[in-house]
């Protein structure tokens, strides 16, 4: 996590938006799933989750609702968008782009 | 500890009452990371400081830095000089000053006792622009119309002018006795201004 931290961190949106993709979720649960889905070794702060779903929210990609689920918990919850989808879809072949393009690029002959 | 964690994050909000719903979504998220670290069975010491530094640099979500409450300070420090007694006390002083100027003079007759006269209006101006000064605040807090402050500055002039005529004229004549009649006499001409004024508003009025 420490060497790629930044890196994936600057896929916040995309991860968040793929998330979202699977279903209406909230903020500790988006980041449980991120962190389960990393082993434990990837997890955001609150407020870069939070910057993030403001951030996603202007643009049109996400919409929030209040939402009760157990005793008296509130949270606010978050939707993806048709504009969403269409900028997960995309940012989603980007990296794939990107991935492959880095795979070339760091390939030497011991490590392939 | 849940309660404490509440307590942590409405201080992290305490400048900030504009971002209420903000507030609301982190306290949640951090309430359930702390009751997901206990189901996972950490200590509550170690849960809470997980789930404190699970939240981030809050300012990444308030737009700007929170800039310290400075500015407040020198307005207190100029508001400790601001006494309505002690502006009633240096203004009867300064008065006292005005009333007695003449005094020195009528003792010495000379230069002496014009030196006199002249340090004693010197302490009486010093004394009301002090007066002035330390009743600041309240002037300001009264209500006034452009009208009123016509009036006053109006009236000023009108007394600055007549004590330097009253002077001039004294010094000139020597003669004391009658001159102070110019008090009298600006009394009169600031009625007649203050009416001539009434009655311009009342005319604007109509």
């Amino acid at each position: 996590m420490s060497i790629a931290g930044d890196l994936i961190r600057g896929h916040t949106d995309a991860i968040i938006l793929a998330r979202l993709l699977q279903g209406d979720s909230y903020g500790y649960e988006i980041n449980k799933v991120i962190s389960t889905l990393s082993s434990g070794r990837f997890e955001l702060k609150e407020a870069t989750l939070y910057t993030a779903f403001k951030r996603l929210e202007e643009l049109g990609h996400i919409a929030s609702y209040w939402g009760g689920s157990g005793p008296g918990a509130r949270r606010r919850y978050y939707a993806i968008t048709p504009s969403g989808r269409e900028a997960c879809y995309r940012l989603l072949s980007e990296w794939r782009e990107t991935k492959e393009i880095m795979d070339k690029l760091l390939e030497t002959e011991g490590n392939a | 500890m849940r309660a404490q964690l509440e307590q942590y994050v409405n201080l992290l909000f305490a400048g900030a009452p504009e971002a209420a719903e903000v507030k609301q979504e982190i306290l949640q998220n951090t309430l359930d990371r702390y009751d997901d670290l206990i189901a996972q069975g950490k200590s509550p010491e170690a849960a809470y400081r997980l789930a404190i530094s699970g939240i981030g640099d809050i300012n990444e979500i308030l737009g700007q830095p929170t800039s310290p409450v400075a500015p407040a300070e020198p307005a207190s420090e100029t508001e400790k000089w601001k006494n309505p007694a002690r502006a009633a006390v240096l203004r009867a002083m300064g008065v006292a000053a005005f009333i007695l100027c003449p005094v020195p003079v009528l003792a010495e007759q000379d230069v002496e006792g014009v030196i006199g006269l002249l340090i004693m209006v010197a302490c009486g101006v010093v004394l009301m622009i002090l007066a002035a000064f330390v009743a600041g605040k309240q002037e300001k807090d009264a209500p006034r119309t452009p009208q009123e402050k016509l009036r006053k500055s109006l009236n000023s002039l009108v007394w600055t002018v007549a004590a330097v005529v009253y002077l001039i004229l004294s010094f000139l004549t020597q003669a004391w006795a009658v001159t102070w009649l110019i008090f009298p006499t600006t009394v009169a001409v600031n009625s007649l201004l203050e009416a001539i004024l009434d009655l311009k508003e009342a005319t604007k009025h109509e």
